[in-house]
C-alpha cells in the first residue's frame, strides 16, 4: 500500500486468524469521491455538535454569572470569527439532521418493541416535521414573539 | 471502553436527534441573529433569558442542549479518526473525545443547577 493512502485498519483482526485474508484496504473512492464524500462529510458534522454543545454551556454558564458575563457573550459573539463559526455550523448541523433523518428508516427493524414497524413515509413525516415545528418554536420563544 | 459502548450508543443517538433538534434555533438567534442586531434587544435581555433559562423546563432543555450533542459530536469524531487514522491512535483519541463530553455534561449540569 503506497504510504499516499490513508491507512485502515478498523477492519484488522487483532490476531491473524488461520485463514488467509487479503490486507485491509481502504475503498477506491474514499474519501472524496461517490457516496464517500457525503460519509465523511456527515461524520466530520460531529465538530458542529461538539463545539455548539460547548457554546451552549458557554452561554448557560454566562447567564449563571450574572448580566455583565452575558453581555460580554453577545459581544463576544459579535467578533466575526464567531460569526463565520455559527453560519458553518448552521448550516452543517441542519444538513446532517436532515440527512440523519433521510437514513433513519433504514435503520429500524421490521418490528419496534410489540408492534410493527410504520411505513418509511411515517418516519420521514413525523421526523422532518418535528425539526420544523420545534426549531420554529424554539426561534420564536428566543425571538421574543412568544413568552 | 468496549463495555461502556452500548451508553455510548444510546448517548450518541440521542445527541443526533436533539442536537440536530435544539441546536440550529440557538444558533441562529443567539449566534447570529441576536450579534447582527436583528433580534429585539429585550428578546435577549438577560432578565428575560436567565427567567426562560431557569425554569425547570428550560433547564431541562439547556442540560439537554449542552450534554447530549457533546456525545453525539466525540463518537462521530472518533468514527470519523478511525476512518482516516486506524485503531493504533483510537487508544487516547476515543478516552480524550469522550473525556470532554463527559467533562462538558458535568459542568452543563452544574451550569443549569447553579441559575
Amino acid at each position: 500500500m503506497s504510504s499516499l493512502q490513508p491507512r485502515v485498519d478498523a477492519m484488522k483482526p487483532r490476531q491473524a486468524g488461520p485463514t488467509r485474508t487479503a490486507p485491509a484496504r481502504p475503498p477506491d473512492q474514499f474519501p472524496t469521491q461517490g457516496r464517500y464524500r457525503s460519509y465523511v462529510a456527515f461524520g466530520s458534522c460531529g465538530i458542529f455538535l461538539l463545539l455548539s454543545g460547548l457554546l451552549v454551556l458557554r452561554a448557560v454558564w454566562a447567564l449563571g454569572q450574572g448580566p455583565a458575563a452575558w453581555e460580554r457573550l453577545q459581544h463576544d459573539f459579535a467578533h466575526p470569527a464567531y460569526l463565520v463559526y455559527h453560519v458553518l455550523a448552521l448550516v452543517g448541523i441542519v444538513w446532517f439532521t436532515l440527512r440523519f433523518f433521510r437514513l433513519f428508516p433504514k435503520t429500524q427493524p421490521p418490528r419496534i418493541g410489540p408492534l410493527r414497524r410504520p411505513p418509511d413515509a411515517f418516519f420521514r413525516v413525523a421526523l422532518n416535521g418535528a425539526f420544523v415545528v420545534v426549531t420554529l418554536g424554539l426561534v420564536l420563544v428566543l425571538w421574543g414573539v412568544l413568552p | 471502553m468496549l463495555k461502556l459502548e452500548p451508553v455510548i450508543w444510546v448517548l450518541f443517538g440521542a445527541g443526533m436527534l436533539v442536537g440536530g433538534l435544539l441546536l440550529p434555533a440557538f444558533i441562529l438567534v443567539v449566534g447570529l441573529a441576536g450579534p447582527l442586531g436583528l433580534v429585539p434587544a429585550d428578546a435577549l435581555a438577560f432578565e428575560r433569558l436567565h427567567a426562560l433559562v431557569a425554569h425547570p423546563i428550560g433547564r431541562l432543555v439547556a442540560a439537554a442542549a449542552i450534554a447530549l450533542p457533546l456525545w453525539g459530536g466525540a463518537h462521530h469524531l472518533r468514527h470519523v479518526w478511525i476512518d482516516f487514522g486506524g485503531l493504533r491512535t483510537d487508544g487516547w483519541v476515543g478516552p480524550l473525545l469522550y473525556a470532554v463530553a463527559l467533562v462538558g455534561s458535568v459542568f452543563g449540569i452544574l451550569a443549569v443547577v447553579r441559575l
